[in-house]
C-alpha cells in the first residue's frame, strides 16, 4: 500500500469535523487516564486494582468487627478481673483445649521507659487461659535490640513471674523455623520465616503496650508482631523489614499470619512521644481487646487521639481490603471509650 | 589425657571441670546431621554448629574428632553454589552466617576451596547505602551516622549493621583478607557507629536526639574485630569500649552477657577472673550455659 500523502490525487479531508474532534478527545482522554493508571500501579501493578478493589468491597460490604475497652486502673488492681470482663465483651475466642501463645511487647528494657508490656498483665493473661481450660500456654517474644532475651526478662520482671505461673517462654529470635508463603505480595516478599511455636499454636494472643512510636507512628497490637519474625534470618534490628516498607510487611503479617490471632493490648500505663524507647509514661487505665487486630489498633490510635487513616499501615492495610478500621465497622462493648480518651504527644515525625 | 593436662597446668582451678562438662554438653547436643541447634534437639543451624567446632576443635592435633568432622561436613553440605551460607539447611538465601561459616572452617583446618568461595561471596556482598546528599544529610542528622559507609549487612542488599560487620571481619581476616579495601573500610564503618560513651549497640548509636543504649554482645563482636585487624590498645575508641564493658561487667548477670564480656576482656588481655568465676557458678548441671549449644561453645572458646 501506498502512502497517501504521497499521492497528489488522493482526497484527505484536512479539515476535521466536530464529531471527529469530539471522537479524538474522548480518546485522549482514555489514553491519559490510562496512562494515569499505568503510572500509578507501575510499581505494582494488577494487583494494586485487585487491591483496591478488595478494600472497596470490604469497606461496603464488609461485616463489623468487635473491640471491647475495660478499666483497670493500675497494675496493683484487679488485672485478671479487668481482662475477663474485656475479653467477654469483645466475644474473644473460647481457649479451651487450645494451644496458646501468649506474646507480650518486649522490645528492649531501658530503666525509667514503660518500654514493655507489664508483666502483670501477662500473668493474668496465663492465669484466665488456665481457668478457661487452654491445654497448653507458651508466652515467646523475639527481641529486636538485644540478642540475650534472658537479660530482658530478668530486668522486666518475667523471670519471676513465669517462674511462679510455671510457663516456658520461648525465644522467638531462636525458635526452629517454619516458612510461611506471603499471600498478599505487598512487601513483594514470597515467603517468611517464622518461629515455629507461633506457627503451630492454635492461637497467637498479641499482647502489646499501647505505645508512639517514631516510625509507625502507633505501636500496637499489629507492630508487636515483629517479634514473631526470627532476628537470626533478619537481623537485629529487623531492619529488613523495615526497608521493605514498614506499612506493606506489617499489612503481609496480618494477611499472612499462620495463627489464627487476637490481642489484648496492656493500655493501664501506655508510652506517648518518643516510642518505642523513651517516650514518656501515660497512665490511661484501660485494656483493649479484639479479634481483628487493626480494628484493634484503630481503636487505640482513636484513644490516644490519632486518626487511624493517618497511619501508614492501618491505611494501607484498610485500603487494601486486609480489615477494617473505619468507625463505621468497629463495634465498641465494654466501657465508653471517652472514658479513656487521652491525646498522647506525638512521637518526632520522621519522613 | 594429655590435653586436660596442659589445660589444667594453663587455667585456674574451677575452670577444668566447667570445661570439661560443657565440652561433653556439646558432644551429647550435636544432632544426627551433625549441626547444633540453640536448644538441644532444636533444629541444626549454621551459627550454634560453627561455633561449636571452634569450640570443639583440639588444636594440638591434625585430624578432626568423629565429631569435629561430622560438624564441618555439615557446614560444607551446607554451602550455597554462590559461596555463601544461610541460617540452616532450609534457608536457601546466602547472608551474614556465611561468616561464621568461614570462622569454623578455618579454624577447624582444610576446606580451603570453600573457604575462599565464602570470602568471595563476603566480598561481593551487596550494601544499601545512602550517598544522596540531602538524605545523607537528614540520615546524619537523625541517626548521627555516616551513610556512605559500608559495613556488612544481614542480608545482600539491606543496610549494614554491627554485629555482621564484625563477624564479616573476623571471617575475611581468617581467610587470609585481612588488608582488603572492605575490611578496611568495615572498621571505617566500626568506628563510625561507636557510641560516644562508648561501646556499640546493632548499629545506631544515636537516634533522634538520644543515645541508644549499648550492648556487651555488640561491643564484644566489634572489639574482637579491631583486635583482629591490631588497631591499637591505645585507641580511644578503643578505651572507651573496653571502659564500658568492664563497667557493664560489674552489673550483667545471664550467662551470655558474661560470655561475651568475657570475650571482649580476653581479647584484649584484662583481668577476666572475677567474670570467669561468675559465668561458671552459671553453669548448669549437664555442662551448659543457659541449655545453649551457641552460647556453651562461646563460653569454651573464650578460654582459649
Amino acid at each position: 500500500m501506498r502512502n497517501p500523502i504521497e499521492n497528489p490525487n488522493s482526497k484527505i479531508e484536512n479539515k476535521l469535523s466536530r464529531r471527529a474532534f469530539l471522537r479524538l478527545a474522548l480518546l485522549g482522554a482514555i489514553a491519559s487516564g490510562a496512562a494515569y493508571i499505568a503510572k500509578t500501579i507501575e510499581p505494582i501493578g494488577l494487583d494494586y486494582l485487585r487491591w483496591m478493589a478488595r478494600g472497596f468491597t470490604t469497606q461496603v460490604f464488609g461485616s463489623r468487627t468487635r473491640v471491647a475497652l475495660a478499666t483497670c486502673a493500675t497494675y496493683d488492681a484487679d488485672v485478671l478481673a479487668a481482662l475477663a470482663r474485656v475479653w467477654r465483651d469483645a466475644q474473644m475466642p473460647d481457649l479451651r483445649g487450645q494451644r496458646v501463645v501468649l506474646k507480650p511487647n518486649l522490645v528492649d528494657f531501658v530503666a525509667g521507659y514503660p518500654t514493655f508490656t507489664h508483666p502483670r498483665v501477662t500473668r493474668a493473661v496465663i492465669q484466665f487461659a488456665r481457668e478457661q481450660g487452654a491445654r497448653a500456654i507458651v508466652v515467646g517474644d523475639g527481641s529486636a535490640f538485644r540478642r540475650d532475651a534472658e537479660a530482658i526478662l530478668d530486668a522486666t520482671g518475667y523471670t519471676e513471674m513465669l517462674a511462679r505461673e510455671n510457663v516456658p517462654f520461648v525465644d522467638l529470635n531462636y525458635d526452629d523455623l517454619v516458612s510461611i508463603p506471603l499471600k498478599g505480595g505487598y512487601a513483594k516478599m514470597q515467603k517468611l520465616f517464622v518461629a515455629r511455636t507461633v506457627a503451630e499454636a492454635d492461637l497467637l494472643i498479641s499482647l502489646p503496650k499501647l505505645k508512639t512510636h517514631h516510625w509507625t507512628q502507633l505501636s500496637a497490637s499489629v507492630k508487636n508482631l515483629f517479634g514473631i519474625v526470627p532476628g537470626i534470618k533478619y537481623g537485629w534490628p529487623k531492619n529488613t523489614l523495615h526497608v521493605r516498607g514498614i506499612q506493606f510487611f506489617l499489612a503481609e503479617l496480618v494477611d499472612s499470619l499462620p495463627t489464627r490471632a487476637c490481642a489484648v493490648v496492656d493500655g493501664i500505663v501506655g508510652l506517648e512521644g518518643d516510642g518505642p524507647i523513651f517516650g514518656e509514661a501515660v497512665p490511661s487505665g484501660v485494656l483493649i481487646a479484639g479479634t481483628s487486630l487493626l480494628a484493634v489498633d484503630a481503636t487505640c490510635a482513636r484513644l490516644i487521639g490519632f486518626d487511624p487513616a493517618a497511619i501508614d499501615y492501618l491505611n494501607f492495610a484498610a485500603w487494601a481490603g486486609i480489615g477494617a478500621i473505619a468507625e463505621s465497622k468497629i463495634e465498641l462493648a465494654g466501657e465508653p471509650r471517652a472514658q479513656f480518651a487521652r491525646a498522647y504527644a506525638r512521637p518526632p515525625k520522621i519522613e | 589425657m594429655w590435653q586436660h593436662f596442659l589445660l589444667t597446668i594453663t587455667r585456674g582451678r574451677g575452670t577444668l571441670p566447667a570445661m570439661n562438662t560443657a565440652r561433653e554438653f556439646l558432644l551429647q547436643s550435636q544432632n544426627a546431621d551433625g549441626g547444633w541447634g540453640y536448644r538441644v534437639g532444636a533444629m541444626s543451624f549454621v551459627e550454634p554448629t560453627a561455633a561449636a567446632l571452634i569450640a570443639l576443635r583440639d588444636e594440638n592435633t591434625f585430624t578432626l574428632s568423629e565429631v569435629e568432622g561430622r560438624a564441618r561436613d555439615f557446614l560444607i553440605a551446607h554451602q550455597h553454589a554462590d559461596g555463601g551460607w544461610g541460617i540452616a539447611p532450609m534457608d536457601a538465601e546466602s547472608g551474614w552466617m556465611t561468616a561464621w561459616a568461614i570462622r569454623a572452617l578455618a579454624h577447624s583446618g582444610g576446606a580451603n576451596d570453600a573457604i575462599a568461595r565464602g570470602a568471595q561471596w563476603l566480598l561481593a556482598t551487596q550494601v544499601l547505602r545512602v550517598e544522596e546528599s540531602a538524605n545523607r544529610a537528614q540520615i546524619k542528622q537523625l541517626l548521627a551516622i555516616d551513610s556512605t559507609l559500608r559495613g556488612f549487612p544481614w542480608q545482600p542488599g539491606d543496610a549494614s549493621w554491627v554485629q555482621p560487620t564484625a563477624l564479616a571481619i573476623l571471617a575475611l581476616v581468617a581467610a587470609g583478607q585481612r588488608d582488603h579495601a572492605r575490611v578496611r573500610e568495615g572498621i571505617e564503618y566500626l568506628f563510625d557507629r561507636a557510641s560516644a560513651r562508648g561501646g556499640w549497640n546493632v548499629g545506631n548509636p544515636w537516634m533522634i536526639g538520644k543515645a541508644m543504649p549499648v550492648t556487651i554482645q555488640d561491643t564484644a563482636l566489634a572489639l574482637s574485630a579491631l583486635r583482629s585487624v591490631q588497631i591499637a590498645a591505645s585507641d580511644a575508641r578503643v578505651i572507651a569500649a573496653l571502659a564500658f564493658v568492664r563497667a557493664a561487667s560489674a552489673r550483667v548477670t545471664t550467662a551470655a552477657e558474661l560470655t561475651w564480656t568475657l570475650v571482649a576482656l580476653r581479647d584484649w588481655q584484662l583481668e577476666i577472673e572475677d567474670v570467669r568465676a561468675r559465668l561458671n557458678a552459671l553453669q548448669r548441671a549437664d555442662g551448659s550455659w543457659q541449655g545453649n549449644p551457641f552460647i556453651t561453645a562461646i563460653a569454651m572458646s573464650s578460654e582459649m
